[in-house]
């Protein structure tokens, strides 16, 4: 950024030629032009961040509303009265505890599945040289190119065969169907930035290729790991399908869960549903706040190279 | 350092590596149990304790009403149900594929507009001689009929049909219920005349509801399909859809209007006339201020084209069916004793105000003193018929090609011609499929 600067004229100069006085109104004018860039910018800003932000305004002020509120129309932006007993009802309901702790194991459990094997295939893939390895890249890709639903149903008649319906295991492994291969090329990108140097300072060292990763590219790596994680996690938090059709009542995660509880034939429960969207989204948001640098860090990490 | 540029070569692998992909998801599917083909789903078809499928079991308001009927029924016959529900917009889906894939056995609840879609797998028993120990209406019987066979057993027998409220229509000087389009159209104007932001008929204009226009091409002569001939297109289904404009245009009738906000609308008193299944005045009555609006909401017969036409509606209502196989029998017997035993579907009533299909039942006291229902039924039910599209599969698509097309002539971007001949073109190309 360059700065200008002026040194004021004295009185009897103020009838110098039109070319020494310029700079003042150019000076107004620059300055003039930022502030007018500013409140653009800001306008724009603030255009764009309501609109981001307007559907979780309007989850809380429904889950905020009484049932005859939140069905008024035309509907009202700012609720003339407020209740808290869509929250304090979600409290009498055990059902939404069981879903919201299968979220949690079941996104968890995702979260470290689709890093601790993509860490492996993400470092093979960009460390070493073998035959087949293209290919195996691609057909990692590749399964993310086929639609979910044809893949449910393959799934489906999949995990029935092997009795695995209505477990965890049918959801962690059909969710990390899906995380793994973002996971593996995330982590490949991140590994292609650890120069080899560095690994053949630690083989000269006497590091073992296992001892290599686990010492010494692993902890560089933490930050795209838990990106990583964070992205599976959810990703796992937030399927609705998978977690429907594979998985009973017991083990349905909250997705599915909330839909099943205030979506009904006749009525949507909205004021309830968007009060226990609110509380659920809670440890996800909670999660995000603190590792959002690795999420961002990680997703960029693998872009440059230096 | 690796390049990421991809040659033809890599893309040509990719593609091979791809059709490998289909082909092992293809082996994997084929090497799934054989449920999909059979036309049972196996098991001792003679066991006591079976499994019941329902979304009824998920909602709030139903659950405790049918877990009664469960609970008395293991209780009386020392069996045990196992109970299965999935959330009613999912319901379908999730049915196909868990009863193509032999999961789901023994006794299915079914909306009635499900059972063609549900009985063409082949997985569903014949339910005939249940049906005739049952005593129900001719109506509710033909409700659980697909292609000639009794698939399922009526639960509840009601349609979709017009709810007036008395209050709006006796401040517009409105003393009888219009029995012609005609006189419909001058109420509405009537009732448009009230002011204060009155919608004199929240009629359905969103793409999600607007299948709600079949009673009214149906009530302009178009029979929607005939025999094999999808008739979407002919002159009646153009009048309609003009005369649909015109009340549009006229706003008589709002734009943006689904089910939801017309039972708002309804519910704030700003509008006179709204469609909805019987078991919606409950639903509306509950989200409304006024605790007085139940006793003004009234069953209207659906207007006719010409004196002494048919009134049309759309039928409505829930069967029980039964999936072939594991705990047949049993799942048969528990259907026929929650659709017709007297007190059960009685008190399934009183609790739910879903109308039983049984002539003992509506002729109960308890069912036969509300007045809401009994005009309903022989005001609306009784002249009410299915949708000759519930046969295919593609049902929902064929109403939402329609519904795009009429809304399309809504906002002005198409005429009623030219949009009713797509839209009957689309659906014969559904149906083919």
């Amino acid at each position: 950024m360059t700065t200008t600067t002026t040194t004021p004229l004295p009185r009897d100069e103020k009838a110098a030629p039109m070319a020494m006085t310029t700079p003042r109104p150019a000076r107004r004018r620059l300055r003039k032009d930022l502030v007018r860039s500013r409140i653009a910018a800001w306008s724009a800003v603030l255009v764009i961040g309501a609109l981001g932000m307007l559907p979780v305004y309007w989850l809380l002020v429904t889950a905020l509303s009484t049932p005859g509120q939140a069905f008024q129309f035309p509907p009202k932006l700012i609720p003339t009265e407020i209740t808290f007993s869509n929250f304090s009802a979600l409290a009498e309901n055990d059902q939404l505890f069981t879903y919201l702790v299968n979220s949690m194991i079941v996104a968890t459990i995702t979260a470290v599945l689709s890093v601790v094997v993509a860490t492996y295939m993400g470092y093979s893939f960009s460390k070493f040289r073998y035959r087949g390895r293209r290919s195996l890249m691609h057909l990692v890709l590749a399964s993310q190119m086929f639609p979910q639903a044809l893949l449910l149903v393959t799934l489906y008649t999949v995990f029935s065969s092997f009795g695995l319906l209505n477990t965890y295991t049918a959801l962690v492994l059909s969710f990390t169907t899906f995380t793994m291969p973002l996971c593996v090329w995330m982590l490949k990108g991140i590994f292609d930035t650890i120069p080899d140097a560095l690994l053949e300072a630690a083989s000269i060292d006497g590091a073992s290729r296992w001892r290599t990763l686990h010492s010494i590219v692993a902890p560089l790596a933490a930050p795209g790991m838990i990106a990583a994680g964070l992205f599976a996690f959810v990703r796992g938090w937030n399927d609705f399908i998978f977690a429907l059709t594979l998985a009973d009542k017991e083990k349905q995660t909250l997705p599915p869960g909330l839909v099943s509880t205030y979506i009904g034939e006749f009525q949507t429960a909205w004021p309830e549903l968007m009060a226990a969207s609110l509380v659920v989204s809670v440890p996800v948001v909670v999660a995000f706040m603190f590792l959002q640098r690795y999420l961002v860090g990680g997703m960029t990490a693998g872009s440059v190279k230096s | 350092m690796t390049t990421s540029g991809i040659s033809r070569r890599s893309a040509l692998r990719m593609f091979g590596i791809g059709a490998l992909g289909v082909a092992g998801a293809g082996t994997l599917a084929a090497c799934a149990p054989s449920g999909g083909s059979s036309s049972s789903n196996g098991g001792d078809t003679k066991a006591k304790d079976f499994a019941f499928t329902s979304w009824s079991l998920n909602e709030e308001a139903a659950k405790p009403a049918v877990e009664k009927i469960i609970a008395a029924w293991e209780k009386a016959e020392k069996s045990k149900i196992r109970t299965v529900s999935y959330p009613y917009n999912e319901y379908l889906s999730q049915l196909t594929l868990k009863l193509g894939g032999g999961e789901t056995t023994g006794a299915v609840q079914l909306d009635i507009a499900w059972l063609g879609a549900v009985a063409q797998m082949g997985k569903l028993a014949d339910l005939s001689a249940a049906a005739k120990k049952g005593g129900y209406t001719d109506v509710g019987v033909k409700s659980g009929v697909y292609d000639g066979v009794q698939y399922g057993l009526p639960w509840t027998t009601g349609s979709i049909g017009l709810i007036a409220n008395s209050k709006l229509l006796e401040k517009a000087g409105i003393t009888e219920h219009p029995k012609t389009t005609e006189e419909f159209e001058a109420a509405l104007r009537e009732l448009k005349g009230l002011g204060g932001g009155v919608v004199p008929y929240a009629a359905a204009t969103k793409v999600a509801q607007l299948k709600d226009i079949f009673p009214w091409m149906q009530t302009f002569g178009c029979t929607l399909l005939d025999g094999d001939k999808v008739t979407i297109g002919d002159d009646a289904s153009v009048d309609a859809v003009t005369w649909y404009k015109k009340l549009h245009d006229a706003k008589l009738i709002a734009a943006d209007v689904d089910r939801f906000d017309a039972r708002a609308l309804f519910g704030q008193g700003k509008a006179a006339f709204y469609d909805d299944a019987i078991i919606g005045k409950g639903a509306t009555a509950a989200q409304s201020k006024d605790k007085t609006l139940a006793d003004a909401m009234q069953p209207v017969t659906r207007p006719v084209l010409t004196s002494g036409d048919t009134p049309r509606a759309l039928l409505w209502g829930h069967v029980i069916a039964v999936a072939k196989g594991e705990g047949q029998e049993a799942a048969t017997e528990f259907a026929l004793h929650a659709t017709s035993d007297r007190a059960t579907t009685v008190e399934y009533f009183e609790t739910l105000a879903l109308p039983p299909a049984t002539t003992q039942g509506l002729a109960d006291p308890k069912v036969k003193d509300d007045a809401f229902t009994t005009a309903w039924t022989e005001q609306i039910t009784k002249t009410a018929t299915g949708s000759p599209f519930w046969q295919f599969a593609q049902n929902a698509q064929i109403e939402e090609a329609v519904a795009k097309q009429v809304q399309a002539v809504l906002v002005g971007g198409a005429k009623p011609k030219d949009a009713m001949k797509q839209a009957g073109k689309e659906v014969a190309d559904l149906i083919k499929r």
